[in-house]
C-alpha cells in the first residue's frame, strides 16, 4: 500500500481507538477475513447468481434449449430472442441457461469425484506409508506426467464421447493433484505429537487418520476442489472445441462455443459465441475468487 | 544529557495497526545506551522489546510507525534525530551498519540462505566503506577470523546452511562488526542456540565492548542473561519500563513488583530443591483490551485502588549512585514494597 | 552433476516402460481397428471378410497382445514408430515435418510467458495493495479464467477481421518461407498462448516474491542500510527465482496441452493439429508416438528443474 494511504488508515484507526470506538470482533476470524474479502464476496453473488439462473431456466426463458427454429437462423439480438439465435434458430440466452446446468455438472461433479477418490487415498496412504503409498504415488506420478489434454483425448476415444464418460475421465485425470495436495498435508500433520499420543493409545489408523487428521486438512481440500472446479469447466470447453466433448446434441457452455469454428459465424455474428465465452469467463473468475478468499481466509499468517 | 550517551530514546510511543485494530506496543518509553555499556531490556515475549530495537533501526514493519518520541543519535560530530527521518532514506541507511549495527534472534532465517557467508559481510563493507572488492573480502576473512571463526579463508565461501548454529551467529556479529559501529543491538541473539555456545557469544560481545569501547542494547527474557551481561537494565511490561536502573540496583533491590516477580521466578543454580519458586499468576493482558490504570494490576499482589484507574509515574527510589544512572519505578506502591 | 544426471536418466527408463505399455494397451481399448478406418465405408460393402483378414494378418492386428507389444517397443527403440494409418508415411517423418512448428511457437510462448509473468508478477509483488498491483491481479484472473481458445477468436477477430493488420492462420504464406517473412504469422498464435500462460506465472511469482520479502534476511539486508532496490531486487528476488524456475519446468505440460488447442484455433500445422486429427480418425501410430513423445518431454524437463534447482539453490545437494 503507498505510503501516503497507508498513513491516512492509521490516523483514522487511531482516531477511532481514541475514541474508544473499535472493538476486537468476536466473529470467527475466517468468517471475518472472509467477508472483508471484496473479491470472494464479488465471486459468491456471480457464482450464486449464474447457479440459480441455470437452475431456474424454464422460469426465465420459454424457449427449448434444443427447439429448432428454421425461419429465424442467426438473427441478431433482440425481437423476442434476448441473445438472438444460432444457426439453426436455436435460441442462444436458453441454450446458455441450459448449458450452464451441464457445465457446472461436469465442473463440480468431476471436481468432488476427484476429491472423494485423492482425498481419501492421501489420507490414508499419506498417514500410513508404505507400499501402499509408494504404489499410488508412482501411478499418480505417471498419470501426471501426461499433458492433461492429450490423456483425456486418448481415454475420451477409448472410452466414447458422453456425459457421464467425460465426468469419468476427468475423475480418472483429476484424482492424482488432490492425492499429492492430500497427502503433503498429512505428512506434515502426521508429526505433530498428538498423532503419536493417539497411536499410544492403540487408536486403528482408519480412525487416526480420517477422524483425527484429515479434519485439519479440510480448508486446503475444499480451496482445491473449488479451483478443480473452475478448471474442469476450462477443460470440458477446450474438449468441445476439439469436437471430442459431451455430444453436441447436449447443450453445454463449450458446444455453444464450440460453433465459433466456422469463420463466417466468428466473423460475422457474434451473438453465438461472445456472451457465453463471457459466461464462461466470469463463472471461471467466480469460482477462482472464492478459492482463493477461503485459502486467504484460512491462512493464519495472513493479517486481516 | 550524559557525557556518553550515543542513543538517548525519549517518551517513545509506537503503534501497530493489525486486524483493524490500534495496539499501542510501545507506550512512553525512555531510556539511553551508554558508551562501553551494556543496556538489558527485559521482559516476557510481547511485552515491546523487539519493538524498541526496531524502532531504532527504523526496521518496524509496514503496519507499525513511531506516533510521538525521540530518537536521538549522539554521533561523533553530528546529532540525528532519527525519528525524523525518513525510513529507507539515505541517511538512515548511512547510521545503519555503519553507526549502528544489528544482529537477530534466529541466525539461520536472518542470513539469506543463497549468498555466500563471504558476500554478505562484503555487502555491508562495500556500502558503507571505500575498499576495493580485494580489500574488502580480505576485511571479511580478518573480520570472521576476529569473531573465532575456524579456517575464516575456507569458511568465507561456505553458505549459511554449512555453518553450525553458533558459527552462524559469529558470522551475524562478523557482519555487524564491519564498519566498528558505535551501537551494537542484540535482538535475543542467543535464544535459538545451545547453553554452551550462548556463553560462548556472550563472552564475544563482553570482549567486543571492552575493546571497542561499543555500546550494546541486548533484548532478551532471561533474568540470568541480566545478571551475567548487563551494566544497566530496564524491565518492559505490556509496552511501558516499570524499573530500570543499573544492574546493581536491579537486581539486588527490585523496587517493581513485576521485577521481583520475574526474579523470584528463575530457579538459581546450586540451591536445589529447596528453593521456592513463584510463577507469576494470571497470563499477560490481551494488547488490544488493557487494564485502565497500571498494566500489571491484574496480576500484582501489591495493587491497591488508585492502581485499578491510574498508570503510575516514574519515580526515582534510589538516588545514591548519582545522577547518571537513577533507580527509576513505576508503582504507586514501591515504599512499602521495599520494606517488605 | 554428471552422476546426479546419469541416476535421473536411469530412473526414468522403467517409467518409460510402464508408461508405453499403458500407451499400448489404452489404444487396444480403443474401438475399431486400423483397418476399419483404412477403407472407405462405401468400399466396406464391396469387400469380403476375407479379404479384411488378410489385411488385419498383414498388418500384424491378429497377433497376441503382448507379442505386438513387443514388436512395437523393438521397433520404437530403434526409432521406428511405424506408418500413419491415414497417409502411410512413416510417423517419424511426420513428427520431424511438424515438430519444427510446434517448437517454435512453444517456444516463443514460453518466453513470453516466462518474461513477461515473471517480470509481471515482481512488479506486482514490490507494489502490494498499490493500484498496479490491484490492475495486475484482476488482469491476471481474467487471464486464468478465459479459455484459451475463445482468448484466439477474439484475437482473430480483432487483429485479423477488424484491423487485418495479421494473415489468419497456417505457418506460412506459399513463396515466403525465410523466418521473418513467416513472422506476421506466428505473432498472433505466439501471444494468445504466451499470454495465456502469463497469467499463471504472473499470479505465482508474485506470491513467491512476497513470500521472500517477508523473511528475516530482507530485515538483516536492510539492517546493513543497503539501498532498498538491492534489498529487494537481490536478496528478494534472488531467493524467489528458484520456486518460479521450478514452476516454469512444471508448466510444460500445460504449454503442450495449450499449444493442441492453440494450433487448431490457427490452424498452426504442428504437431498438437496432427495429434487431434489423429484422434478424430482413430490413427493409431500417430497417437501412440505423439503420447510417447510428450510424456519423454515431460519427464526430461522434470530432470532439468532438478538441475536448475540445484544450480539456484546452494541448500538443494545433489544426491
Amino acid at each position: 500500500m503507498s505510503s501516503k494511504s497507508l498513513q491516512r488508515k492509521m490516523d483514522r484507526l487511531l482516531t477511532l481507538e481514541n475514541q474508544g470506538k473499535l472493538r476486537t470482533s468476536t466473529m470467527n476470524r475466517s468468517v471475518r477475513k472472509l467477508s472483508a474479502n471484496v473479491l470472494a464476496l464479488v465471486g459468491l453473488a456471480l457464482f450464486l447468481l449464474i447457479l440459480m439462473s441455470s437452475l431456474a431456466a424454464p422460469l426465465i426463458s420459454s424457449y427449448e434449449p434444443n427447439a429448432i427454429d428454421l425461419k429465424h437462423r442467426l438473427s441478431p439480438p433482440g425481437e423476442g430472442h434476448l441473445l438472438g439465435t444460432d444457426q439453426i434458430g436455436r435460441d442462444i440466452f436458453t441454450r446458455i441457461l441450459y448449458g450452464g446446468r451441464i457445465s457446472m455438472f461436469v465442473g463440480l461433479g468431476s471436481a468432488i469425484g476427484a476429491a472423494l477418490i485423492g482425498v481419501s487415498l492421501g489420507t490414508y496412504a499419506g498417514y500410513t506409508r508404505g507400499v501402499l503409498d509408494s504404489a499410488v504415488m508412482k501411478l499418480s506420478e505417471i498419470m501426471m506426467s501426461f499433458p492433461q489434454i492429450i490423456l483425456v483425448s486418448i481415454l475420451v476415444t477409448i472410452a466414447g464421447q458422453s456425459l457421464w464418460n467425460l465426468i469419468l475421465i476427468f475423475i480418472l485425470t483429476g484424482w492424482p493433484s488432490m492425492y499429492r495436495m492430500t497427502r503433503s498435508q498429512m505428512l506434515s500433520i502426521r508429526e505433530q505429537e498428538y498423532i503419536q499420543a493417539l497411536q499410544a493409545f492403540g487408536i486403528g489408523s482408519v480412525t487416526i487418520s480420517f477422524k483425527h487428521m484429515l479434519p485439519n486438512a479440510i480448508g486446503p481440500i475444499f480451496v482445491n476442489i473449488t479451483l478443480s472446479t473452475a478448471m474442469f469447466i476450462l477443460q470440458e470447453a477446450a474438449l468441445s472445441f476439439l469436437g471430442l466433448g459431451v455430444p453436441l446434441e447436449q447443450a453445454t457452455w463449450g458446444n455453444i462455443l464450440n460453433v465459433a469454428q466456422d469463420l463466417n459465424i466468428l466473423r460475422n455474428a457474434w451473438w453465438v459465441w461472445l456472451p457465453v465465452g463471457v459466461v464462461i469467463t466470469l463463472f471461471v473468475m467466480s469460482v477462482n475468487f472464492i478459492g482463493d478468499g477461503l485459502r486467504d481466509a484460512a491462512d493464519p499468517t495472513q493479517v486481516g | 544529557m550524559k557525557q556518553d550517551t550515543i542513543v538517548e530514546v525519549k517518551d517513545l510511543c509506537v503503534n501497530f495497526y493489525t486486524n483493524q485494530r490500534c495496539n499501542r506496543a510501545l507506550r512512553n518509553v525512555s531510556f539511553s545506551i551508554r558508551k562501553a555499556r551494556t543496556l538489558c531490556i527485559v521482559g516476557e515475549s510481547g511485552c515491546g522489546k523487539s519493538v524498541t530495537a526496531n524502532s531504532i533501526m527504523q526496521l518496524l514493519p509496514d503496519l507499525g510507525r513511531i506516533e510521538s518520541g525521540t530518537i536521538t543519535y549522539h554521533g561523533e560530530d553530528e546529532t540525528v534525530h532519527i525519528e525524523k527521518l525518513p525510513r529507507n532514506g539515505r541517511k538512515m541507511r548511512s547510521l545503519r551498519g555503519e553507526h549502528i549495527a544489528m544482529i537477530f534472534q534466529d541466525p539461520m532465517t536472518a542470513l539469506n540462505p543463497v549468498f555466500s557467508v563471504g558476500y554478505q559481510i562484503e555487502e555491508m563493507i562495500r556500502e558503507h566503506l571505500e575498499l576495493s572488492r580485494a580489500r574488502s573480502s580480505e576485511h571479511a576473512v580478518k573480520l570472521l577470523r576476529d569473531m573465532g571463526v575456524p579456517l575464516p579463508e575456507q569458511r568465507v565461501k561456505e553458505f549459511p546452511h554449512q555453518y553450525s548454529g553458533g558459527m552462524r551467529q559469529r558470522a551475524m556479529i562478523a557482519m555487524a562488526m564491519a564498519c566498528a559501529p558505535k551501537v551494537l543491538i542484540a535482538d535475543e541473539p542467543t535464544t535459538a542456540l545451545d547453553v554452551t555456545i550462548q556463553a560462548q557469544i556472550f563472552e564475544l560481545m563482553l570482549a567486543l565492548k571492552e575493546e571497542k569501547q561499543m555500546a550494546i542494547l541486548l533484548i532478551t527474557h532471561d533474568m540470568g542473561v541480566v545478571a551475567e551481561m548487563a551494566d544497566d537494565v530496564a524491565v518492559m511490561y505490556m509496552g511501558n519500563i516499570v524499573e530500570s536502573g543499573t544492574a546493581e540496583q536491579v537486581m539486588s533491590s527490585p523496587s517493581h513488583p513485576y521485577t521481583r516477580a520475574l526474579l523470584d521466578s528463575i530457579p538459581v543454580l546450586g540451591r536445589g530443591k529447596a528453593q521456592n519458586l513463584e510463577p507469576i499468576r494470571g497470563t499477560t493482558p490481551d494488547p488490544y483490551n488493557r487494564p485502565e490504570g497500571c498494566q500489571f494490576e491484574p496480576r500484582c499482589d501489591y495493587a491497591t485502588e488508585i492502581c485499578r484507574h491510574q498508570m503510575p509515574p516514574e519515580e526515582f527510589v534510589d538516588t545514591s549512585a548519582g545522577d547518571d544512572t537513577p533507580h527509576m519505578v513505576r508503582c504507586f506502591n514501591c515504599k512499602e514494597l521495599t520494606h517488605v | 552433476m554428471i552422476p546426479f544426471i546419469i541416476r535421473k536418466v536411469l530412473v526414468l527408463i522403467p517409467m518409460l516402460f510402464v508408461i508405453s505399455f499403458l500407451i499400448f494397451l489404452g489404444i487396444e481399448l480403443m474401438p475399431g481397428d486400423a483397418v476399419d478406418f483404412m477403407i472407405p465405408p462405401d468400399a466396406l460393402a464391396t469387400i469380403s471378410q476375407a479379404e479384411l483378414d488378410v489385411l488385419r494378418a498383414e498388418l500384424g492386428l491378429d497377433d497376441p497382445f503382448l507379442a505386438r507389444y513387443g514388436n512395437w517397443i523393438g521397433q520404437v527403440m530403434k526409432g521406428d514408430f511405424g506408418y500413419s494409418l491415414q497417409s502411410g508415411v512413416s510417423v517419424r517423418d511426420l513428427l520431424a515435418q511438424k515438430l519444427p512448428a510446434t517448437i517454435e511457437l512453444s517456444l516463443a510462448a514460453l518466453v513470453i510467458s516466462t518474461l513477461l509473468g515473471s517480470l509481471l508478477g515482481v512488479v506486482s509483488a514490490l507494489n502490494k495493495g498499490r493500484l498496479g498491483d490491484h490492475v495486475l491481479t484482476v488482469a491476471g484472473m481474467i487471464g486464468v479464467a478465459i479459455p484459451q481458445f475463445l482468448f484466439g477468436l477474439v484475437m482473430i477477430v480483432l487483429f485479423v477481421f477488424q484491423m487485418e493488420l495479421l494473415p489468419v492462420g497456417g505457418r506460412m504464406t506459399p513463396g515466403n518461407e525465410a523466418f521473418f517473412q513467416r513472422l506476421d504469422h506466428l505473432i498472433l498464435p505466439a501471444i494468445v498462448l504466451g499470454l495465456s500462460m502469463t497469467a499463471g506465472v504472473m499470479r505465482y511469482s508474485r506470491a513467491s516474491m512476497l513470500d521472500s520479502l517477508s523473511k528475516e534476511y530482507i530485515r538483516t539486508a536492510r539492517s546493513k542500510g543497503i539501498p532498498e532496490w538491492r534489498v529487494n531486487l537481490i536478496h528478494g528476488l534472488r531467493v524467489a527465482m528458484t520456486p518460479v524456475a521450478v514452476l516454469i519446468g512444471f508448466r510444460l505440460p500445460i504449454l503442450i496441452g495449450g499449444s493442441v488447442v492453440i494450433e487448431q484455433v490457427f490452424q498452426w500445422p504442428g504437431v498438437g493439429q496432427m495429434f487431434v486429427a489423429a484422434v478424430r480418425s482413430q490413427n493409431t501410430p500417430v497417437i501412440m508416438m505423439v503420447a510417447f513423445f510428450s510424456v519423454s518431454i515431460v519427464l526430461t524437463a522434470s530432470i532439468l528443474v532438478d538441475i536448475a534447482t540445484a544450480l539456484l539453490d546452494p541448500r538443494v545437494k545433489l544426491s
